[in-house]
């Protein structure tokens, strides 16, 4: 080696960081070379005052005891929270649960979508209702709730509600001990009854055949009145909202074919025909306050 | 940790090879707690803040066993994670001021430095502050090359930990040398 050291290299030789040839090159050359002699010589001195010089601190003790102890206790801790979180899976199973009828389910997520719908079509008719001229105020509207109820029952006790009465009472002869047959001719009140008398039987086939003579016979009853055509605007929207309807009610009628032991789906598909029957009893009301 | 990290860090050691056989967590604690705790010690000088860098990097090691390098670089790792910790630990503190000015004042009073008696315990803290105070002269990333190098890491292990090329690591150490020994002289070393 002829040329002097680098710096490098020379810092290189004296950590032993050089491969073998390497390192007999610099110890020949430093053996020849005065001036790279002495800089090997410098760099040796200054490499004793720099161990000196940090030798205070690096002499420090290190607390190998607490930084184990303090180590331990911190993966410790992380071991709980871990653990805990695990553990308060189960008992917060009961909350999951309540979440669960919020998450995707086909045929919950059909039955809810029908609900909504329905909601929406009902809120709709309502609007349409308090707009329509022919029905001035709403405290008429209440006024024919509660007095002009029975006459009103007259004129469709041939097409809507005497057909719907059968029906129910069909209904409550499936279920024999039917507490309260004195309220059908209140509409209201019978479709919550229908409605509780489905939620005692989960079974599929009683309930859903009187709902489905109750939704036949709420549509003939809107059909039988050609004299006065809806609005073209109501007709097709009515259609619109049926066809969602009966979207939703296939969804949830084929779920609860598929799942007959589960009552939830079972309930999502009364719940889809009470829509269909809310919204064919909403439009009939419709019609017939409009008639009049 | 969330459970989708855990899931993760849990899912690693299928999916990394561990080059060399991987120490076990109790043996790279044993084997590199000094050289950790005192790296941590140069950057933040102060032991009590040492001792929570500590901590947090055999936490880290913890939680990421399978997923660090195998015995041969695991110090080099665990270094590297100590100066990143260390600095933020630095960060944090200057931001309040007092906070360090109580962690040095209870520090003091517990004795927790130095067990000796009161004036070698004078002498040694003046010869450390001196010698802090030439490291501080020397830039980075020199400074860290000579800490480093102090503490007996091989020039790849410098390399590894300060992610900088091996071949440089020699005049970057031989430069840091020259340039303490020339402070430190200058300030009155011997």
């Amino acid at each position: 080696m002829r040329e002097c050291l680098d710096e490098g290299v020379l810092q290189s030789y004296f950590d032993e960081e050089l491969s073998t040839e390497l390192r007999k090159d610099v110890a020949s050359h430093l053996t020849q070379c005065s001036k790279c002699a002495a800089a090997a010589t410098e760099l040796e001195s200054e490499n004793l005052m720099l161990a000196s010089a940090l030798a205070p601190e690096f002499d420090l003790p290190v607390p190998t005891e607490r930084l184990r102890q303090r180590v331990d206790a911190a993966i410790a801790g992380v071991e709980l929270v871990g653990s805990t979180a695990r553990q308060s899976a189960p008992s917060r199973s009961w909350i999951e649960a309540f979440a669960a009828l919020f998450k995707f389910a086909p045929q919950r997520a059909f039955g809810y979508a029908g609900l909504a719908a329905v909601l929406a079509f009902a809120s709709i008719f309502a609007i349409v209702k308090l707009r329509n001229p022919e029905v001035s105020a709403p405290g008429e509207i209440v006024e024919t709730f509660a007095n002009n109820r029975p006459p009103e029952e007259t004129p469709i006790e041939a097409s809507p509600s005497g057909p719907r009465g059968d029906d129910s009472t069909k209904a409550s002869d499936t279920q024999p001990p039917e507490p309260q047959p004195t309220h059908r001719p209140v509409q209201p009140v019978k479709r919550r009854s229908g409605q509780s008398a489905v939620a005692r039987e989960v079974r599929l086939l009683p309930g859903e055949r009187s709902y489905l003579k109750t939704i036949a016979a709420l549509d003939e009853s809107i059909k039988a009145n050609p004299d006065s055509p809806m609005r073209p605007a109501l007709q097709a929207e009515y259609e619109r909202n049926l066809a969602l309807v009966d979207r939703a009610l296939a969804a949830a009628r084929t779920a609860a074919k598929g799942n007959p032991n589960d009552p939830v789906a079972a309930e999502f598909m009364f719940a889809a025909y009470q829509s269909k029957v809310d919204l064919l009893n909403t439009v009939a009301d419709a019609r017939m306050y409009n008639r009049r | 940790m969330s459970g989708q990290a855990r899931a993760l860090v849990e899912s690693m050691p299928n999916e990394i090879a561990t080059e060399a056989p991987s120490l076990s967590f109790d043996e790279a604690f044993l084997l590199h707690h000094r050289a950790v705790f005192r790296t941590a010690r140069s950057v933040v000088r102060d032991s009590a803040l040492a001792e929570d860098v500590t901590q947090e990097v055999f936490l880290r090691l913890y939680r990421h066993i399978d997923s660090t390098p195998g015995d041969e670089l695991l110090r080099a790792w665990l270094l590297r994670v100590t100066l990143n910790v260390a600095r933020n630990t630095l960060r944090g503190q200057s931001r309040s001021m007092t906070r360090d000015n109580e962690y040095h004042k209870s520090n003091n009073e517990n004795g927790s430095w130095f067990a000796a008696a009161p004036d070698e315990d004078y002498e040694r803290r003046l010869a450390i502050e001196e010698a802090r105070r030439a490291l501080d002269k020397i830039k980075e990333p020199m400074r860290s090359c000579l800490l480093l190098k102090q503490q007996g890491l091989s020039y790849r292990e410098i390399a590894s930990t300060l992610s900088l090329k091996e071949t440089n690591i020699g005049s970057l150490v031989a430069r840091a040398r020259k340039e303490f020994a020339r402070v430190y002289g200058k300030i009155g070393g011997k």
